[in-house]
């Protein structure tokens, strides 16, 4: 099996899973959508039941009064699409959301009010700010990864190990709730809400930007670095142990040569992996710790859709995070070809 | 498997383990949280899951520190105190009249906020002639303050000391005549909306009294004097109590709605520990059943399982559960948490556990067992799943941490049980609260602290077991 086939099938199978992630997930939204769509007729015709011509109508001709309550019903139910099969209004949902349709927020969030708008504007920020995180990362746990695995079972293993545990063992956004109480409340340093300013231009926006960036960012990189350098550590381990590496020491190749020339270049795609993996694993705590600190990215989406209860901006955050998943996961599967060809070649 | 090799091999675990540093430290922490959580209503109060999301807790003042703060501050804060009617000094000043004293030492920079009075139960016959009572306080430089004179109580009768007016109309008349500061009209009505009754009460008497009140350390005399008039009426002190609002409260202080957090730390240990165990102990189980299963059947079975297996593991867990739990409306009880969180946590362990029952059912001694005559079952239960049980085990420790936290996000999200004490809860109050840019630390930290402890002590426990039961991983 050619690799471009493999790819070919590894990227049906992510749309045939995005199909079903849909389509369970319209069953689900159709259903909220209903009982949300019944409140909202009551609370109409109960509006416009205290219209004095239709009181009058009630005391006077209480039949006439019935018929016009089904009439407004029936009527309203036909706005809510509600006169159309279950089957027929979640499979159109399921349309709809893959082509990226899903609808209007009920009140504007980042200024827009289409969905696929206000969605259009919080992946960037979303990215800007884990890409970079995990770049940091990936930068200090290479360090610390490679060092600790030369220095295996002395002081900076050990220690690097109980830093892993521990930072492992916190909630990244309660971490982030901690940051802000030091370093915003306490010390004044960095800023509790890290909502841009929209005022600025030019420079200056991006400075503040970056200013306000710093505390999630910290945070982030703070409760991750730990646990991604043990990983590397471990994978760097293993690979230390190998025949070639041992031949290359034995026929005089310099150690920095032996770990960043032989050894980094063979352990280099299950870490890449587990880069991507990461950034994917980080994808959940992300999603609260934007809320914490007020980044105005796809976290802060679901807290806004949550808290307002708005369905329409769930669905379409959810849509978009599965798509992007999914996506990662063949990213992290080409890369893995790329470095290891024993992938590319049958399986 | 006989009694004997069981206990041998537990014996054998247990010598192991003694060396495992770790291991030890997770168990005694893991002791410890256990032992909170089934203690919780006796180390607190029973009633603290009931009333916890139900209710504001009056007795208690809002959003102060734990008491401990004072040590490490130069400015003292006074505590909440509660005094009952068995905590009174009560004697008999003849005449119908009864008197309570309350000796309070105060060798605090900052006073109670407050003082409260409740808890009467009168009977009269007579509307105009109920009992009577006056209340004053002596203070440590020999001066006395008549704080209400007189006063007829009911039932219903509360008094704040802080905020009622005749108590601040007296103290201001008082304060005035002793400090003999004058006053222009103009200033005076300022002064007297403005004024700390608390802070006077408890103040030095100086020319800065009404502005910038120096404490007055000392011991105080709190004399409630109450005179029945009517020989007929009976009046009952028995529910009767006197609260010094504190400044500070107990052990972790307390949150917007007065709640006690150290009660609602000890209480969240039961959540967060049943669910994280259930959670644990079931998706492990399913994901060894499902992936031997897998395994042991072959061909286009475990191609059908492998195939639902790799589309949940393409699913991104937190998104779904988050739809899930809007799906239920914010009102998830405990029960489908696990079962929600259940649903995502067995995806990884039946991959794991596929891949070492393909390597088991390969070996000898299976086949050895087979051709003896041996059934499926009789060979996956004897002998595939015994060989894949102390990885189960370490997997199940290590499954805790993630039930743990993915269930506190849930809460923090506000999808969780809301009649439930939780830690994720807690922290989700606070938020909303804006605990963190008020500097409400001692609501913020501690939940988190908690989670990350019972954390903490899994992992520790899931890694020591690992290295014991799984010696192939011990190099790494």
């Amino acid at each position: 099996m050619s690799f471009a086939r493999y790819l070919g099938i590894r990227i049906f199978n992510a749309l045939l899973v995005l199909a079903f992630v849909t389509f369970v997930v319209s069953i689900l939204f159709v259903k909220v959508a209903e009982d949300d769509a019944r409140t909202r007729i009551a609370e109409i015709i109960n509006g416009e039941a205290r219209n004095p011509a239709i009181l009058r109508l009630k005391a006077s001709d209480p039949e006439a009064f019935e018929k016009w309550k089904r009439n407004r019903e029936e009527q309203l139910r036909r706005e809510f699409e509600l006169d159309k099969p279950f089957w027929e209004r979640v499979i159109s949902k399921t349309k709809n959301t893959l082509l990226l349709d899903f609808g209007n927020a009920r009140s504007p969030v980042f200024g827009e009010i289409k969905v696929s708008k206000i969605i259009e504007k919080a992946i960037p920020r979303t990215v800007l700010l884990f890409t970079t995180a995990q770049i940091i990362i990936t930068f200090i746990g290479l360090l610390l990864g490679i060092k600790a695995a030369q220095k295996a079972g002395k002081a900076v293993d050990k220690v690097l190990s109980v830093l892993a545990m521990l930072t492992a063992s916190l909630p990244m956004w309660w971490v982030g709730m901690v940051f802000i109480l030091i370093f915003a409340f306490q010390l004044g340093i960095f800023p509790a809400s890290s909502l841009p300013n929209p005022n600025l231009e030019g420079i200056q926006y991006y400075r503040d930007l970056l200013w306000r960036m710093m505390l999630p960012l910290v945070t982030v990189v703070f409760v991750s670095f730990g646990g991604w350098a043990y990983t590397t550590r471990n994978i760097m381990i293993t690979t230390m142990h190998e025949d070639f590496i041992t031949v290359a020491r034995a026929k005089g190749v310099p150690e920095r040569k032996v770990i960043y020339g032989h050894a980094l270049r063979a352990a280099s795609p299950p870490i890449v992996t587990n880069v991507i993996i990461g950034l994917l694993g980080s994808l959940g705590g992300a999603i609260i710790t934007e809320a914490v600190f007020n980044w105005p990215g796809m976290g802060r989406l679901y807290w806004v859709a949550l808290q307002q209860s708005e369905v329409n901006l769930l669905m379409g955050v959810t849509y978009v995070t599965v798509a992007l998943f999914l996506a990662s996961m063949i990213i992290a599967d080409v890369i893995y070809g790329y470095l290891d060809p024993r992938v590319r070649v049958g399986r | 498997m006989r009694l004997e090799d069981v206990r041998e091999s537990v014996k054998d675990f247990a010598h192991e383990f003694r060396y495992q540093k770790g291991g030890i430290i997770g168990l005694i922490l893991l002791i410890i949280l256990v032992s909170a959580a089934v203690l919780a209503p006796q180390i607190t109060s029973p009633d603290v899951a009931k009333r916890w999301s139900k209710e504001f807790w009056v007795e208690n003042p809002p959003n102060v520190p734990p008491t401990w703060i004072n040590y490490f501050s130069s400015k003292k804060l006074a505590p909440h105190q509660v005094y009952s009617i068995n905590d009174l000094e009560i004697l008999d000043g003849g005449d119908g009249e009864k008197i309570l004293r309350i000796v309070y030492e105060s060798n605090y920079d900052v006073p109670p906020k407050d003082i409260v009075l409740q808890g009467f139960k009168v009977s009269s016959h007579d509307v105009k002639n109920k009992p009577r009572m006056t209340v004053v306080l002596k203070r440590p430089d020999g001066l006395e303050v008549k704080l209400i004179e007189d006063r007829m109580i009911s039932s219903n009768t509360v008094i704040q000391i802080a905020t009622n007016t005749e108590v601040k109309n007296n103290v201001f008349k008082w304060s005035k005549e002793v400090s003999d500061i004058e006053l222009k009209p103009v200033e005076e009505i300022k002064l007297q909306a403005l004024m700390d009754t608390m802070k006077i009460l408890f103040g030095k008497i100086d020319e800065n009294i009404f502005k910038q009140p120096t404490p007055l350390h000392g011991k105080y005399v709190l004399e409630i004097r109450i005179k029945t008039v009517d020989d007929g009426d009976v009046l009952d002190l028995s529910g009767f109590s006197v609260i010094f609002s504190g400044r500070t409260f107990g052990l972790m202080g307390t949150d917007s709605k007065g709640r006690d957090i150290w009660a609602g730390l000890v209480w969240g240990t039961r959540v967060s520990l049943a669910v994280g165990i259930a959670v644990a102990v079931l998706s492990v189980l399913i994901g060894i059943v499902y992936g031997v299963a897998s395994a042991y059947f072959g061909g286009w079975k475990d191609e059908t399982m492998q195939r639902f297996n790799e589309f949940m593991f393409s699913l991104p867990v937190l998104p779904i559960l988050i739809l899930l739990g809007a799906y239920f409306k914010g009102h998830v009880d405990l029960f489908q948490i696990v079962l929600l969180l259940v649903l995502f946590g067995w995806v990884g362990v039946a991959k794991v556990a596929r891949s070492m029952a393909l390597q088991i059912k390969e070996q000898t001694f299976v086949e050895a067992a087979r051709a003896l005559g041996a059934g499926s079952g009789r060979i996956v239960f004897k002998h595939i799943m015994p060989q894949i049980m102390p990885y189960a085990f370490s997997q199940m420790a290590l499954s805790v941490p993630y039930a743990v936290m993915t269930e506190a996000a849930l809460s923090f999200l506000g999808l969780g049980d809301p009649t439930a004490v939780t830690w994720g809860q807690m922290l989700y109050d606070a938020q909303n609260a804006g605990a963190t840019i008020n500097g409400y630390w001692w609501w913020v930290v501690p939940p988190g602290l908690a989670i990350a402890l019972v954390g903490l002590a899994f992992v520790l426990l899931g890694v020591a077991l690992d290295r014991i039961l799984n010696p192939r991983m011990r190099t790494l």
